[in-house]
């Protein structure tokens, strides 16, 4: 172990970051290639690149902090910290399709009709499927806190069964959300209707799809005992990551489905 | 299926013991099946944690220790070296701080407010 006199983590070299920035660069490069050129091969290259770095990047903090004991307190309050100030980066960037949303339904056009929804959108019944969508994930709410419970008061199988039942119940949501896409009876080229339904709400299947994604390699951390009853922060930051996705789509429920409609 | 699991877990919640006020030195691996960090701890986060236990900060994680600052109580400073920056807030709420390098041996004085630090060798805590 190193000697130093402080209790922070001073990270051995890595080079993940590097190809982290790479994928970036295959990325938006290649995405314009795809636009001129038709040919996807430098942006997939980049999105395998991309996932190879999440994979070891994330893997290699696992090891540190798990299996190395680098995460002390001051370095978990540092990831506390950055948890924190990543999702409030993401509530600015849903923020912004918000302002899109209100800003075209709160005086719409003549274009549109002058009226919300525009003419000749038939919008979803938020009584449906949309409703069901929100208990899905109020009941995902309710199960991950059940998870967290069970985690500090040290039940293992507790922990397991309700971490997989907020699992199952993201992937319903995903499930359900993919259907209503497929039968709506309008689309993304739907004007300005079109446009903030789907970015907004695509965005959030997205997000929800990361937030599943990340409570499930949690999941298989707990089968690994990775976690401990005091200190399980992964857990944590995926929980508050899971509460932001539902009170995005909370907020989405109310404004697109139930008051735009 | 779930209200069934629901309701299994509530049942079997409510009627087991569960001490959550018991230490966590209670609860093992046999007992719930979720170990705690006296288990499981490693590296310099058990080693922190051991520390704590027994009143010592050998990594300076908390605020220093409050002195009155005179020749008879002066400020001890710790350190690994035998010199060590210190920046002196004279008064409660000054925004200007004193800084000033402590050498080993005799007390030094604050060149502004007079307070007395002293150098108090340290090992590099392992």
């Amino acid at each position: 172990m190193a000697h130093q006199a402080h209790a922070y983590h001073m990270v051995d070299p890595s080079p993940w970051p590097l190809t982290g920035a790479v994928s970036a660069l295959l990325m938006t490069s290649g995405l314009a290639i795809w636009m001129h050129f038709h040919s996807t091969t430098l942006m997939s290259l980049g999105l395998v690149l991309l996932l190879l770095t999440m994979y070891q990047w994330w893997r290699d903090i696992i090891r540190e902090g798990t299996f190395q004991g680098h995460h002390t307190p001051p370095v978990q309050k540092g990831l506390r910290y950055g948890m924190i100030l990543f999702i409030t980066s993401e509530v600015f960037f849903f923020l912004g399709f918000f302002w899109a949303f209100y800003h075209s339904s709160l005086a719409p056009t003549p274009e549109l009709g002058g009226c919300w929804p525009p003419t000749g959108i038939t919008t979803l019944n938020p009584f449906e499927v949309p409703l069901l969508n929100t208990a899905v994930l109020l009941a995902s709410g309710v199960t991950v806190t059940w998870a967290h419970h069970s985690i500090m008061e040290g039940q293992r199988k507790q922990a397991l069964q309700s971490l997989a039942l907020t699992i199952l119940l993201g992937f319903y949501f995903t499930a359900l959300q993919a259907m209503e896409y497929y039968e709506a009876p309008f689309t993304i080229a739907d004007g300005v209707y079109g446009s903030t339904f789907f970015v907004a709400t695509g965005f959030h299947g997205l997000h929800v799809i990361i937030g599943s994604t990340f409570l499930t390699v949690c999941l298989l951390r707990q089968m690994l005992h990775h976690f401990t009853s005091e200190h399980h922060f992964g857990f944590e930051a995926a929980a508050w990551y899971w509460h932001f996705v539902d009170v995005v789509w909370l907020f989405l429920y109310i404004s697109i489905y139930w008051w735009g409609s | 299926m779930a209200a069934r699991l629901l309701l299994r877990s509530g049942l079997r919640a409510v009627t087991t013991c569960r001490a959550v006020r018991a230490p966590a030195l209670s609860r093992s691996m046999a007992a719930g099946g979720i170990p705690t960090d006296e288990e499981q701890a490693t590296g310099l986060e058990k080693v922190i944690m051991k520390a704590m236990k027994e009143g010592k900060d050998p990594y300076s994680m908390m605020k220093p220790k409050s002195y009155a600052g005179s020749k008879s109580d002066p400020h001890l400073v710790p350190s690994i070296t035998n010199k060590r920056v210190v920046g002196c807030i004279c008064e409660e709420d000054n925004t200007a701080i004193i800084w000033f390098w402590l050498h080993e041996g005799e007390p030094q004085r604050c060149p502004s407010c007079g307070a007395h630090y002293k150098l108090v060798p340290h090992n590099l805590p392992h």
